[in-house]
């Protein structure tokens, strides 16, 4: 058997829309009935769904280019690997996966990224649709060099495709309220409900972490891994939320902060600072970084913990 | 070409599909007018390092302004969830008033404009340090 190493024999995406449509239908009534846990607001789900759909033509825009790169890096490969072995598929699933929490971790944790994926976290809402709310800057962004090893290792650019849709379908349906808790195996090895609540968490507790596509591993191996406590539930969104529903404002608000910031900047460093620096970063410190909210937030943790009168001593 | 432009017209009828279903089952959380008490819960959960000194409420219960030192502590509802900012006291209060909402300008391209309800009961900028009503 032969397969075409450079176009997908199928799109994981497109073939998952209907799943898609009928989850959202069937989350959304059996809220309505009483049957789960979920809120849908009309005005977020649409802009959560017009920036599903403007990130599918934004894609088209840039989508041929990455695609040239990515097979001209192929064809200076070093290795030969068939898509046919099943060795391959195995491979390349770890191997894409943790790709993907690379690029998922830079993507938080320095603010040039940050602008391409802050949209995705822009509602205040956790359920299917909120999925559906994806980048429209990825491209420019070009997080997809990232992905640029595994053609040079030499995995097929149709391989390579394909396994990032299975990532992205995998990852639908962990954007939901609905589902408490996975068996604790599952939990232990995959990214979950729970897990990715936390990850769209703005709590100062949850911030900066859960970055994985598929597996938690990737997490727990490299010190993100943050469990989600029934005592503190998720509140979603950013540490700032947008003021509008407006999908323009959405897409691009963050790019906006950042041409600003280049306009005031006196130095390389501030300018260095301001594109690479993590989100809120700032010269004189004066705004929050993730980093510093989590910080402060532990400190009062400490300052409650010492004002709580001690508890009374039993009676003899 | 025309197999694109019929996925995108199908999946444009689909997204508005979805919204209608959203709108029709009426589930997005629960949200009370504001009072006093839950302003300052809310405005606390983003500006735990500020002590409120007192708070006035916007006329429809939607928003909610904070005093904290020289800083005003901005609350606006955003369809049913919650928006907050700072910026100066002294901004907050020369604020322009236009049909019948407070227009405050935030220099944040995330959310650049928020507006609130004024009335002849809840008139801004407050009229004295009494009109705000304690915390």
């Amino acid at each position: 058997m032969t397969l075409d190493p450079i176009k997908p024999a199928f799109d994981p995406v497109t073939l998952a829309i209907p799943l898609f449509v009928l989850t959202i239908v069937g989350e959304i009534l059996l809220r309505r009935f009483r049957k789960v846990k979920a809120s849908y607001e009309a005005r977020d789900t649409a802009t959560s769904l017009m920036m599903g759909l403007g990130s599918n033509i934004a894609g088209l825009l840039t989508g041929a280019a990455i695609v040239a790169v990515v097979i001209w890096v192929w064809q200076h490969r070093i290795f030969d690997i068939p898509m046919t072995a099943w060795w391959a598929w195995v491979a390349i699933f770890f191997l894409e996966d943790f790709t993907y929490y690379w690029f998922h971790r830079l993507s938080h944790e320095r603010r040039f990224w940050w602008a391409s994926h802050v949209n995705h976290h822009s509602s205040q809402h956790y359920n299917l649709a909120t999925a559906l709310r994806q980048t429209w800057t990825g491209g420019v962004a070009g997080t997809w060099l990232l992905w640029l090893p595994l053609a040079l290792i030499g995995f097929p650019p149709a391989m390579i495709a394909i396994q990032k849709g299975i990532s992205l379908v995998y990852q639908y349906w962990i954007h939901t309220e609905a589902i408490h808790r996975m068996p604790r195996w599952f939990e232990a090895v995959f990214n979950t409900p729970s897990h990715h609540r936390v990850h769209h968490a703005r709590n100062p507790r949850y911030l900066d972490a859960n970055y994985a596509g598929i597996l938690i591993i990737w997490d727990r191996l490299f010190g993100t891994y943050i469990p989600e406590t029934d005592a503190e539930p998720p509140r979603y969104g950013l540490v700032k939320n947008l003021g509008d529903f407006n999908i323009l404002r959405v897409a691009f608000h963050e790019w906006i902060g950042i041409g600003k910031d280049l306009a005031g900047s006196r130095s390389i460093r501030e300018v260095l600072g301001y594109l690479f620096g993590p989100p809120g970063w700032s010269p004189d410190g004066s705004r929050e970084t993730s980093k510093t909210l989590k910080a402060k937030w532990v400190e009062r943790q400490k300052a409650e913990a010492e004002a709580e009168p001690a508890p009374p001593l039993a009676a003899e | 070409m025309n197999g694109l432009l019929i996925q995108l017209i199908g999946s444009a009828v689909a997204v508005a599909a979805m919204v209608g279903l959203a709108a029709w089952a009426r589930i997005p959380r629960p949200t009370e007018p504001l009072d006093e008490h839950t302003a300052c819960d809310l405005i606390h959960t983003d500006y735990p390092g500020y002590p409120i000194d007192a708070v006035w409420i916007a006329a429809d219960g939607l928003g909610a302004i904070a005093r904290s030192g020289d800083n005003a502590l901005v609350l606006a509802q955003l369809g049913d969830s919650w928006v907050t900012r700072d910026m100066p006291w002294t901004a907050a209060i020369t604020s322009p008033i236009r049909g019948g909402r407070i227009r405050l300008r935030i220099p944040d391209p995330s959310a650049p404009k928020l507006s609130l309800a004024v009335s002849g009961v809840t008139p801004w900028p407050p009229q004295a340090p009494e009109d705000l009503i304690a915390a």
